[in-house]
């Protein structure tokens, strides 16, 4: 937890050699713009240290690569759904891990309402045994 | 003060013979309206597969009420009376009115919505075409 400067080492991998010659000191500390990349996992860690010093977090952005992916669309909004009931556990299923995690909103396209909402139906759900807190294995 | 509405779930050991659910049942009603309130629905969903264990079950029996009243009272003799039962191995209240009303109303307000929308394409052809095409697209 209080490893703030040595967490810099690790936290860019690939970002110190390309250094990125035209936009060298475009802005250093920007936020990390993100370019579609929902739900790829990995290649979304650099956020440690904002202001990184040498390479800095803008690093690896080669400009070519370019994800053009389908908008979601929040399943809720579209079936006007005013309530989630935390009595239909099939249907929340749909919105947790294997796990037992509750999926975030990139994954799932839910909007930030309907997130919340589902956030505290699961929990319900979880409360009474419908839905697991963690599947053992 | 006005009339609350409750969800009230509780499950009970799954080798409980059906006779000592009704009573629990019984006494929850008997409880409720002394207290002032009324039960609406009993619903016995029968044995289910829980998602962990608890008390040492994999399974158990569930029974769903709903419950209303005014008295916060009520929600607190229920509960002890919950914890006490020996068949019941766990209870959940969770009070619905407030989130029933929140629906009512957004259900009204798309309703005026939607009474609106056909009256002013011109006017606002921006937002509402967008979402009336995102619909039919899914």
């Amino acid at each position: 937890m209080t490893d703030q400067p040595k967490n810099e080492p690790p936290a860019a991998p690939e970002a110190a050699p390309p250094a990125s010659p035209q936009r060298s000191e475009g802005r250093p500390s920007g936020p990390p713009r993100r370019e579609g990349g929902y739900g790829g996992g990995g290649q979304r860690r650099e956020g440690g240290p904002p202001g990184g010093g040498s390479g800095g977090p803008g690093g690896p952005r080669r400009g070519k690569r370019q994800f053009f992916r389908k908008k979601k669309v929040c399943r809720f909004c579209v079936e006007h759904v005013d309530f989630i009931d935390y009595k239909k556990a099939e249907l929340l299923q749909a919105f947790v891990q294997d796990r037992g995690k509750i999926l975030p909103r990139r994954m799932t396209g839910t909007c930030s309402r309907h997130q919340r909402w589902l956030g505290e139906a699961i929990k319900r759900a979880r409360n009474i045994a419908l839905m697991p807190f963690a599947t053992e294995l | 003060m006005e009339e609350r509405l409750y969800d009230l779930i509780f499950i009970c050991r799954p080798a409980t013979p059906e006779e000592d659910v009704n009573k629990v049942v019984a006494t929850l009603e008997h409880s409720a309206t002394e207290h002032g309130g009324k039960v609406d629905k009993v619903e016995r969903w029968g044995t289910r597969r829980l998602a962990y264990r608890v008390a040492k079950h994999r399974e158990g029996f569930y029974v769903y009420m709903v419950v209303r009243g005014t008295q916060a009272d009520m929600i607190k003799e229920l509960e002890r009376r919950l914890k006490v039962a020996d068949p019941v191995i766990k209870y959940q209240t969770i009070r619905l009115d407030e989130e029933l009303k929140r629906q009512s109303k957004l259900a009204r307000h798309r309703e005026r919505r939607a009474g609106r929308r056909p009256r002013k394409p011109a006017a606002a052809p921006q937002t509402p075409p967008a979402a009336e095409q995102a619909a039919p697209a899914n």
